[in-house]
């Protein structure tokens, strides 16, 4: 079918169109204009900005630990009552299904869970698998897994190394490798309570800046199209900036990504002794261009923090509201529950200010990424809102208004006017994200890539105009239409397939049949146990 | 061989399906009942959605008890994998299912590598006379109870003992287990709601967490029905709620008193049972104009029922995935003798095509 979007106001960054025009799309695919072509559909899009299909890094829509908040938190539905109609489980509340009706609502086509419990790779997929209409990826957690930890301290070969990695991204079909508060989880079931980047995890005598600097290398040598994946240690702690600032310098010209830096943005200024350190750190990643990092905005209202960092969300149970939490201890990093509440007073409102100040004051859009750590800064159904608060001055304003004084004085925030253009909007969303995850067939609108666009009709309402997309297609299927889905479809799990190396496999069996008593048998599966055609899309490797 | 039966007549498969089909689509209270893998989970609250049903594990009770742990209060819970690695004391607390004696004996079996020790020690909490699982190698568990208190009467009592408080009956052996606990690195205790009561696995959980005040230990959570617990598991990512979740006003409303089947069944509600499960056990006492739809693994019909159909076991006649207690998450098994038998998940949906116009979405 050959489709023309006519008459808008198309916004492609990565091939520099930044006119009004047509885009044409012949069935998945977008295409140059047909010489003398006729469409067989014409979409009218005059008024309206076009754009590639978003892509969200960073939120957590599936697995272990998102589940177990599910079963925790059977009241937090009620915060999910908006659903779209005539979709099947379109009303099932805070469900697979809606998740992907909602991403698609809004434009949103491809979406990242960043933290896979290699353990629990089957799990996380047959959930991602449940989500319609959007692509979906995955990132396998290592760093805190005995098999790793052992080869550190025993100087295993980094090749030894790189192909343990390799292991886990292929038989995990995942897209990249992300690290949690490194060596921390080992040490918690150890007994220890804090621990930071020069810290040993006690019975490996390994730090935590030696785990980090392993797998990015790997990462890197493996020629894995996304860089490590990092979330600090010290998250959420008063001069959790330091920590952050170490872990940034430690990148030392490999690339490197931070996650949700919001929440390491924390100086101890003040009388309370938590402020803003935003400044600083945004400086520090203006300055080090090979480091990306992601947000983790947060918004007021009630959430639940959901997190593989079990030491931190252990030590955060005093602060559950309501009052329960699960707290695992994985075979590697576990995880934590802990339902949580923005409120608008001093702390939610130096957390709030903290991240926009670090969505304004970094200046490449292309390096930082616009999440709320769904659903641990806010859901991401806080994204219209915060699409506005970072395109307007005056919303920013406006809402400051009603937040704390006494934290908004120990921030930036009012000094800063910038206002996000549409194009870097598009950046943050779309092209960057695909440029970081090694997606060459998305994030943009040029020929030969995927159908994946968004139609926003244009409204003095930014929340409204980027909430609820005109038009939204999937793979070249109209899947969205006046904010509503029209069409139900199944996306894929996009993975890395690297080489696995045969005497690692034959290790990795003696070792789970050593130590476990299970062959590895027990941790693979077939692609058919997903029950879904096509579940998987193959990305390549840098080569 | 006959798979379909619409009472007690040899029927075609579609026919059976169609007749199933038919009674679901004119019923006002189905309630669906199931003990099925994760494929067959997935398509039968896919057809509860559509038909306005409420649904529930087979054996509901116990995993309703287990529930309620994670939805009224939370819990610390640990890897098995790391239980047999890390464990250097192992609580048993109370009876533990039969499926799980296996992983018990294992326990005994072995000792934890990652534990400076090297040796594990076994305690069990319950009241004198409580069957327990074998341990390996003539091992033996020392007991803690109070008597013939109940299982939550002497969590109590040791939780008040351990955090120095008085109680009008000690718990037997408790000068052994302070001295194991003060000397371990991570005890584990493993529950289950089995046998525990809702208020014997919250005392646990207190225990657990004021054992944490200060050192590290951990629950090693050991479901009634691992079938059950992969269901709870497909459901919360499905609808956002566990089982005992009904569709009758249209959206999804999890109230575990309200879509308990049996209770419905008992008190008359439910017009129509759908009760899904490869194994064939006792049905419940079927009510006078209810219909009874059983997909099973049988070679006859079942008596009472309006449509019986045949269908294979999970990891038996057909590939599946299911919930492993022994790792902790679902897990993928091949066929043992692939059999001609349909899996659940095919028959839900040959109903579901005959009921509604469109396919499941899974």
């Amino acid at each position: 079918m050959l489709t023309k979007i006519a008459g808008g106001d198309i916004i492609d960054p990565v091939n520099g169109r930044l006119d009004k025009g047509d885009l044409w799309i012949k069935d998945d695919k977008i295409v140059p204009a047909p010489a003398g072509g006729a469409a067989d559909r014409t979409i009218e899009a005059s008024g309206c900005i076009v754009m590639a299909g978003a892509i969200d890094i960073h939120s957590h829509i599936g697995g272990g630990n998102v589940n177990t908040a599910r079963l925790l938190l059977p009241e937090q539905h009620a915060a999910h009552q908006l659903r779209p109609a005539m979709t099947p489980l379109s009303n099932a509340g805070w469900s697979t299904f809606q998740t992907g009706c909602l991403y698609a609502k809004m434009g949103f086509t491809t979406v990242v869970e960043p933290a896979m419990s290699p353990g629990a790779a089957l799990h996380t997929h047959l959930e991602l698998a449940d989500i319609p209409i959007i692509d979906k990826a995955t990132l396998a957690i290592l760093g805190n897994d005995d098999f790793l930890l052992s080869m550190i301290r025993d100087d295993a070969p980094q090749t030894m190394i790189e192909d343990y990695v390799a292991w886990t991204v292929a038989s995990t079909r995942a897209l990249g490798v992300k690290v949690i508060n490194a060596g921390a989880a080992a040490a918690f079931k150890e007994n220890v309570r804090t621990f930071s980047l020069d810290d040993v995890v006690p019975s490996y005598g390994v730090s935590s800046r030696k785990i980090v600097k392993t797998l990015q290398a790997a990462v890197d040598n493996l020629g894995l199209p996304h860089p490590l994946h990092v979330h600090c240690n010290n998250l959420g702690s008063p001069g959790s900036a330091d920590t952050a600032a170490a872990t940034i310098a430690a990148a030392d010209g490999l690339p490197l990504h931070l996650a949700h830096l919001q929440f390491y943005g924390y100086g101890t200024e003040g009388k309370r002794g938590f402020s803003s350190a935003a400044a600083r750190l945004a400086e520090l990643v203006n300055a080090t261009p090979e480091v990306t990092i992601d947000i983790g905005q947060v918004m007021f209202g009630q959430t639940v923090t959901v997190s593989s960092d079990v030491m931190r969300q252990f030590s955060a149970r005093g602060s559950a509201h309501p009052k329960k939490t699960v707290i695992h201890d994985g075979d590697g990093n576990g995880g934590g529950i802990v339902p949580y509440s923005y409120g608008k007073d001093f702390y939610g409102t130096m957390q709030w200010a903290i991240g926009l100040e670090l969505f304004l004051l970094i200046d490449d859009p292309w390096r930082v990424f616009f999440t709320t750590d769904h659903p641990n800064g806010a859901p991401f159904t806080a994204y219209p809102a915060l699409f506005e608060l970072l395109m307007s001055r005056e919303a920013r304003t406006e809402m400051a208004a009603g937040l704390s004084r006494s934290a908004l004085a120990l921030s930036t925030l009012a000094a800063i006017d910038r206002e996000y253009t549409f194009e870097e909007i598009a950046i943050m969303t779309r092209a960057a994200p695909a440029k970081l995850l090694g997606l060459t067939d998305r994030g943009h609108l040029g020929a030969g890539a995927t159908a994946d666009v968004a139609v926003y009709r244009r409204d003095r309402s930014i929340a409204k105009m980027l909430g609820e997309a005109a038009y939204v297609f999937k793979d070249g299927d109209l899947v969205v239409q006046d904010g509503e889905i029209i069409h139900y479809r199944w996306g894929k799990a996009l993975r890395l397939k690297p080489p696995v190396d045969k005497a690692m496999v034959r290790r990795l069996e003696d070792y789970h049949q050593q130590r476990y008593g299970l062959s590895l048998d027990w941790f693979n599966f077939p692609d058919s146990a997903i029950a879904r055609e096509q579940p998987f899309g193959e990305v390549p490797c840098r080569t | 061989m006959a798979v379909a039966w619409i009472g007690n007549r040899e029927a075609l498969i579609e026919h059976a399906a169609a007749h199933a089909a038919s009674l679901l689509s004119s019923s006002r209270c189905p309630v669906f009942s199931f003990d099925t893998d994760i494929d067959g989970t997935r398509a039968a609250i896919a057809l509860a959605e559509r038909a306005g049903a409420a649904y529930d594990h087979a054996d509901g009770a116990a995993l309703a008890r287990e529930t309620a742990l994670f939805t009224d209060k939370g819990a610390m819970t640990v890897a098995p994998g790391e239980t047999r690695r890390r464990a250097d004391v192992v609580v048993i607390v109370g009876e533990l299912p039969r499926i799980h004696h296996g992983l018990v004996g294992e326990l005994a079996g072995t000792v934890p590598d990652l534990s400076t020790g090297n040796q594990r020690a076994f305690f069990v909490v319950g009241p004198n006379g409580m069957s327990m699982p074998p341990l390996n190698g003539g091992r033996k568990a020392t007991q803690l109870s109070c008597g013939q208190a109940s299982l939550a009467a002497t969590l109590a009592a040791l939780r008040a003992q351990y955090k120095g408080r008085r109680t009008s009956q000690p718990v037997s052996n408790f000068n052994d287990f302070a001295k194991a606990l003060a000397a371990a690195h991570f005890p584990v205790f493993l529950f289950s709601g089995h046998a525990a009561e809702g208020l014997a696995l919250e005392m646990l959980q207190g225990l657990i967490a004021d054992l944490n005040r200060k050192s590290r230990a951990s629950g090693l959570y050991l479901p009634a029905s691992e079938n059950g617990w992969g269901s709870a598991l497909a459901s919360a990512w499905m609808t956002g709620f566990p089982l005992r979740t009904g569709f009758a006003r249209g959206l999804p409303e999890f109230d575990p008193w309200r879509c308990d089947v049996e209770r419905m069944i008992a008190a008359g509600e439910a017009d129509l049972h759908l009760r899904i499960s490869a194994a064939t056990a006792q049905l419940q006492k079927k009510r006078a104009r209810m219909a009874l739809i059983v997909l099973t693994k049988t070679e006859k019909p079942v008596a009472g029922a309006a449509v019986t159909m045949a269908i294979g076991e999970a990891g038996v006649d057909h590939d599946a995935v299911v919930y492993s207690s022994r790792t902790g998450s679902l897990r993928s098994i091949d066929a043992q003798a692939d059999s001609q038998l349909p899996s659940a998940a095919t028959i839900i949906r040959l109903i579901a095509t005959h009921a509604f116009a469109e396919a499941l979405p899974c």
